[in-house]
């Protein structure tokens, strides 16, 4: 009975992770990029939560989307952007 | 039978019937949110109150009578009226979702907020929206998605002003964040407990404000650089930037904007009231007379929100070098000097 309800935000959950993974590699802009690897990873403490594991999807918000995923965003933005490339 | 009572006993009667049947969390995370939403409002017409008060000028009084108390209310409906402009070089998506993002932080904060510890029929509930074993890191955590509001704004208006203000906001919160943990690590090892309601339990005996001085200024300092206020609100240095991340922002998105601010700031001070002024524990100068603690709790939040906006007004900006200087090589050492001090009276308690 608990999974029937589990798979629902389940499903929607890896639905996101998916879709935003691809982008990670399929967007033409690096930023979008970042921020696509950000909802990703946020996606990922989600699916903690949904196995009960609260403080490791805790962890994973402080550690990969606070920390990590500013770090790789403040890097991209950083870099110089080359309009040429198509 | 007092006022107090009587609600207290109609507290009673609906927490007791059943305190995890999902409309009484339905209710009270409406209430909650409305209260935090409320004080939000209550916290930006105090602002500009007692800032006109502190200038020697009268502040809002056309609107709403002598005070101008609907002043808020006039500022809204302008908000909603206006054109709202998405430049044509921006960004679509980020520039929609920057506002998004910064409300949805500070509303996430707010569900692990508790107001008040009853005991009811041998047991105690915490009248918080959801009560988590770590609450605190949670809100840490949640209050780290905040930042990449300013990022997408940043980068999603192509406004030279708002990419600024995103390096400053970005660099700043880095070596805020660290003071800002580290002090939230020294309360949790004093109480022995990530859980906001053991924490202010733990200070039913001594305020952490009392046990650790220290560790309060450090925060605080760091929570002001955190949710943006002056002295550390260089990523909306008016003279400089414009209105920082927000410059490209106009009608409601900006108003989104500027609301997000505010409810972090009336979440900082329910942060502070909880995990350094001893959140519903009352002072003993009452005696015998009952107050709830959801009083305290409030009345404590009002007092910290008048130091923030005292602050705004009686003190300078500092410039983005010196902020950083003042979170690496002052707040940080500091913040570690409290961390072991804090360890070593836990000890000694224990």
């Amino acid at each position: 009975m608990t999974l029937d309800l589990q798979i629902i935000p389940f499903a929607i959950i890896s639905i996101i992770m998916i879709g935003s993974s691809i982008m990670v590699v399929k967007s033409k802009e690096v930023v979008h990029s970042a921020f696509h690897c950000v909802i990703a990873m946020i996606g990922a403490a989600g699916l903690y939560v949904l196995l009960n594991a609260q403080f490791i999807a805790v962890v994973q918000l402080l550690v990969y989307v606070g920390a990590i995923g500013v770090m790789i965003l403040f890097a991209v933005m950083l870099t110089a952007r080359n309009e040429e490339v198509e | 039978m007092g006022i107090f009572e009587i609600i207290m006993d109609y507290l009673v009667i609906i927490f007791a019937s059943n305190p995890f049947a999902p409309w009484i969390r339905g209710v009270l995370g409406g209430l909650v949110i409305g209260a935090v939403f409320g004080g939000a409002l209550v916290m930006v017409y105090l602002e500009r109150k007692f800032l006109g008060d502190m200038q020697s000028r009268i502040g809002p009084n056309r609107v709403g009578g002598r005070f101008g108390v609907l002043q808020l209310i006039a500022d809204a409906i302008k908000l909603f009226t206006k054109e709202d402009i998405i430049p044509a070089k921006a960004d679509k998506w980020l520039f929609i979702g920057a506002p998004i993002v910064a409300l949805t932080s500070g509303f996430l904060m707010v569900a692990v907020i508790p107001f008040d510890y009853l005991y009811i029929n041998g047991n105690y509930y915490a009248v918080a929206v959801s009560r988590m074993d770590i609450s605190i890191l949670y809100l840490e955590a949640v209050s780290g998605l905040a930042i990449f509001a300013t990022f997408m704004a940043g980068w999603g208006s192509s406004s030279k002003y708002a990419v600024l203000a995103a390096f400053r906001n970005v660099a700043k919160m880095i070596g805020y964040e660290i003071p800002l943990g580290i002090t939230i690590i020294s309360v949790a090892v004093m109480a022995h407990s990530l859980d906001i309601v053991e924490i202010v339990e733990a200070q039913s005996s001594i305020w952490f404000i009392i046990a650790q001085p220290l560790g309060f200024v450090v925060f605080f300092i760091a929570l002001l650089a955190d949710v943006g206020r002056i002295p550390f609100d260089q990523t909306e240095a008016e003279e400089e930037l414009v209105a920082g991340w927000a410059t490209e922002y106009s009608g409601m998105r900006w108003g989104l904007a500027f609301f997000a601010e505010y409810l972090h700031a009336v979440v900082g001070s329910f942060i502070v009231t909880l995990i350094f002024l001893g959140g519903w524990n009352g002072l003993p100068i009452v005696g015998n007379l009952y107050i709830p603690g959801i009083f305290w709790v409030i009345a404590k939040v009002i007092i910290v929100m008048m130091l923030f906006i005292w602050i705004r007004a009686a003190l300078p900006r500092y410039r983005i070098d010196q902020v950083i200087d003042i979170g690496w090589k002052v707040l940080i050492p500091l913040a570690l000097l409290n961390l072991v001090w804090s360890t070593i009276i836990g000890l000694i308690w224990a």
